[in-house]
């Protein structure tokens, strides 16, 4: 009797644990519906951002996955070097919408708001001034496809961008320098290119041609303390792991001033040059990219110049 | 089993595609249904032509101009989806032309629960069947998939029917020719049926492991396996007329294709896999976020309720008795896709639909672990009364009924509320959606915007789901697919995480990182629209 008892007992117990779960489900998926914030809530939030904003602020979302929402509502204050940033140089403050308790920073904020399941926090950040960003200059510069002892000029061109689609590369600017019109790859503009965690970039577009450079040259550049360069490769073929990598030579009035070598899996990265010593206020800058095998060698770089001492 | 038994079977089937058709306009066409529809446009031309000029159509030229046409698949369901398209011709039966395509999917659904039911109400009593027809039912994924013109419901149905037959073959040899019927049109549907026989065989040497052990003198025929040898493929062959002429070389070919399939790019755990390995974790963890808790909990316990059914052979003592193992067998069909799949050499592929079949046979033990907790907390004697037994089985299905209506017509974004939901599993980074076809969704969004006509780009959306949608009179006929986004007055991003790249291109495209509409479900978002600033006077 006893272990029919005992065996009863449990069975009971079962019986609650499975029915305890249903209603778990029955009132967990209302619960998490009635979290997700209103239409109203992300307009209030967003109005409460754009009464404050300023140039040079950026605006984040909290998840991530929100970052689509927060556009819809703020993305006319965003250019696309703020939505897709090389570095955070040129930042003065943070904005961050963010909901189901996200954060993209550590730190307190030193302005924080409510808005019915989306929070609102700023932070105000110290980074350096940009002097010059090459990627929003790039219409000013020289580009030349060199080969053997000459080079050949690639003009400034309006053409047809690319259709766009999954797989098919960063999108073809409609404004850009074509150096070959049976490689139609080898071109260089202003992009935004998806990096190996898939995170937009602004930059140059700059296939490298082969072991002879792809030249782009900024004449009379304004120079700072640091010259900071980023490059990647483009997302489907960077993932990949299995083309050789790339050169980015970096120079200042004819002198090797730096030199990016981009393997597959460094991700977005980069050098920094120290520009403080030359003494020089202006410059001609050149940026050469070479492969021994071009071949899906979707690269794509950012430069800037800076003033200050940045913290960020 | 008996008359009464398949009266309720067919009310299931019955009420369940009645279901289906109600429900189906909300839901666009995806990728996949697209390629099938082109392909059964193409085959039923040459069913047509059988009717019109019948040597000129079994002429190797009309049938590999008709039927070379997605030769990746085999035809049984896309010659059903041909044969119902010429009814909706000749005989206008549907509302509109998708459900032509889609109703003989969505039969196969229904003719699943009755399957469910039948063989669960020939080994439990009739409650634990009920229970594991609706449970199935009403799993989000199964009543997303059970809508389309694909084959994965279709091969939840002949795999689940070959099985069946199977079982009874192995007490009634009047059934052996059903096992090759069932398995040829099985194999005639999706490759998923190449794992059947492996399966069977296992169970076969398990029970004949038992009669041995028992000394049994009357053991079970194996007559089974080469009635599936033989009658499956002369079945998968004389329904695909592809396979009329050079039939080694394109067999091969066929087998080729899905043992070297492209790996799809999967989001996966905030990851996006787009080689092998795939996570051996995907197809339980996918489970486990996308069916109903309390229905996986009763699985469990339905297993564990029959653990003597599932004993090994080495521990039966002469004279014991023996059955079919029927659990056993549910064992191996329902762990065998999954495993399948969650193998390191597998393609990339992560979709539930590629082991949807085995939900059948977790919803068949679903079904005895409801039994197994009905006659153990001996419910009905406790109260004296039938109802609180029947009264907790719809509580254990409120949840997956509910999360079912919710899911509609978001199925495969919609995640259950053990993975937080569906803004709990984006914070997972789990896979969003795939086959575009939440662009249903935005139909009429799209239409109010483009009234006087224009063009939209359809990102993973495809142009024959676009012109279904034209046909079912959801977009207006003048509102075309632009070819780029240069030349569309709206694109349409899908996110899925390595779209984010088409993301990019519409900023740059049209240099604003602003959607002007953000598709959400539960506050997630599934489709960005982005507006051409070259023409913005269409309101």
């Amino acid at each position: 009797m006893a272990e029919a008892g005992r065996k009863l007992s449990l069975a009971a117990w079962v019986w609650v644990l499975i029915a305890g779960l249903a209603v778990f489900e029955l009132v967990a998926h209302p619960l998490i519906r009635a979290a997700t914030p209103s239409d109203e809530s992300w307009e209030a939030a967003s109005a409460f951002v754009r009464a404050r904003y300023q140039p040079t602020d950026r605006i984040v979302a909290a998840p991530s996955w929100a970052d689509p929402i927060v556009r819809s509502h703020l993305g006319d204050l965003l250019s696309l070097r703020m939505a897709a940033p090389s570095h955070l140089a040129g930042i003065d403050r943070v904005w961050e919408l963010s909901i189901r308790g996200a954060s993209t920073r550590d730190e307190p904020p030193a302005l924080e708001e409510d808005f019915a399941g989306v929070r609102v926090r700023m932070w105000p950040v110290s980074t350096d001034d940009v002097l010059y960003d090459f990627v929003e200059e790039v219409e000013h510069a020289e580009v030349e496809l060199v080969a053997g002892d000459g080079s050949k000029f690639c003009p400034w061109v309006s053409a047809r961008p690319a259709p766009g689609g999954l797989g098919r590369g960063p999108m073809t600017p409609k404004e850009r320098f074509v150096c070959d019109s049976r490689r139609p790859w080898l071109w260089v503009g202003a992009t935004v290119m998806p990096d190996l965690e898939l995170r937009p970039r602004r930059c140059i577009w700059q296939h490298p041609a082969g072991t002879e450079p792809v030249r782009v040259t900024f004449l009379d550049a304004p120079l700072g303390e640091r010259l900071v360069i980023r490059g990647g490769i483009d997302y489907n073929g960077e993932r990949r792991r299995n083309h050789g990598p790339v050169t980015l030579r970096v120079w200042i009035d004819d002198r090797l001033a730096g030199e990016l070598v981009h393997h597959d899996g460094d991700g977005w990265s980069g050098i920094d040059i120290d520009t403080s010593e030359l003494a020089l206020e202006r410059a001609e800058v050149r940026f050469e990219t070479t492969a021994q095998d071009p071949t899906a060698r979707l690269f794509c770089w950012s430069a800037s110049t800076l003033q200050g001492a940045g913290e960020e | 089993m008996n008359r009464r038994d398949h009266l309720i079977g067919a009310g299931l089937c019955v009420a369940y595609v009645l279901l289906l058709v109600g429900t189906a306009p909300d839901l666009a066409m995806s990728r996949d249904e697209s390629f099938y529809v082109h392909a059964a446009k193409s085959y039923a031309t040459w069913v047509s032509q059988i009717l019109s000029d019948p040597t000129l159509a079994f002429e190797r030229e009309s049938i590999d101009r008709a039927w070379a046409y997605n030769w990746e698949h085999p035809a049984w369901m896309k010659l059903s989806f041909a044969w119902s398209w010429l009814a909706q011709k000749h005989l206008a039966l549907f509302p509109n032309e998708s459900l032509a395509f889609r109703f003989p999917g969505m039969l196969t659904a229904g003719l699943l629960l009755w399957l469910i039911y039948a063989w669960g109400a020939s080994v439990m009593r009739r409650q634990g069947a009920l229970f594991a027809a609706l449970a199935f039912a009403l799993m989000p994924r199964v009543f997303y998939h059970s809508h389309l013109a694909c084959f994965d419901i279709p091969i939840a149905f002949f795999i689940t029917l070959t099985a069946y037959s199977y079982w009874r073959a192995l007490a009634d040899s009047r059934w052996v020719p059903f096992v090759g019927l069932a398995f040829g049109l099985a194999l005639a549907t999706k490759h998923n049926s190449w794992l059947l026989p492996g399966i069977f065989l296992v169970h076969f040497l398990w029970i004949r492991r038992d009669e041995a052990r028992a000394a049994r003198i009357d053991r079970s025929s194996i007559a089974w396996l080469p009635s599936m040898l033989i009658v499956g493929p002369l079945v998968l062959i004389g329904t695909w007329p592809w396979l009329w002429h050079d039939t080694w070389s394109r067999l091969l070919r066929y087998a080729s294709f899905h043992l070297r399939h492209v790996h799809y790019t999967y989001e996966y755990l905030g990851i996006s896999y787009f080689e092998p390995p795939l996570p051996v974790s995907v197809p339980f963890v996918m489970t486990l976020f996308t069916v109903s808790l309390t229905v996986l909990a009763l699985s469990l316990l339905g297993l564990y309720h029959r653990r003597d059914a599932l004993r090994a052979p080495w521990r039966l003592k002469l004279g014991d008795v023996t059955g079919r193992r029927t659990e056993v067998l549910w064992l191996g069909c329902m762990l065998a896709p999954m495993l399948a799949i969650a193998l390191p050499t597998s393609p990339i592929f992560g979709g539930t639909k590629h082991w949807i079949t085995a939900y059948p046979f977790l919803a068949l033990f679903a079904g005895w672990g409801l039994v197994a907790i009905i006659e153990r907390s001996e419910l009905e004697a406790w109260a004296g009364l039938r109802w609180p037994s029947w009264a907790f089985a719809v509580l254990c299905l409120l949840p997956g009924a509910a999360e079912t209506a919710h899911s509609h017509p978001f199925g495969l974004s919609h995640y259950t509320p053990i993975a937080g939901g569906v803004p709990g599993a984006a914070d997972l980074g789990m896979n969003r959606q795939f086959w575009g076809f939440t662009t249903g969704s935005l139909a009429t969004w799209i239409s109010s915007k483009l009234s006087e006509g224009g063009s939209v780009w359809i990102c993973d959306t495809t142009n024959g789901a676009w012109a279904m949608m034209q046909r079912d009179g959801l977009i207006p006929s003048n509102v075309g697919v632009a070819s780029s986004m240069g030349s569309a007055d709206f694109v349409l991003v899908h996110h899925e995480a390595h779209f984010n790249e088409v993301d990019y291109q519409a900023w740059v495209a049209y240099g604003s990182v602003q959607p002007v509409f953000v598709l959400r479900y539960d506050g997630v978002p599934i489709i960005s629209v982005y507006e051409n600033p070259i023409d913005t006077n269409r309101d």
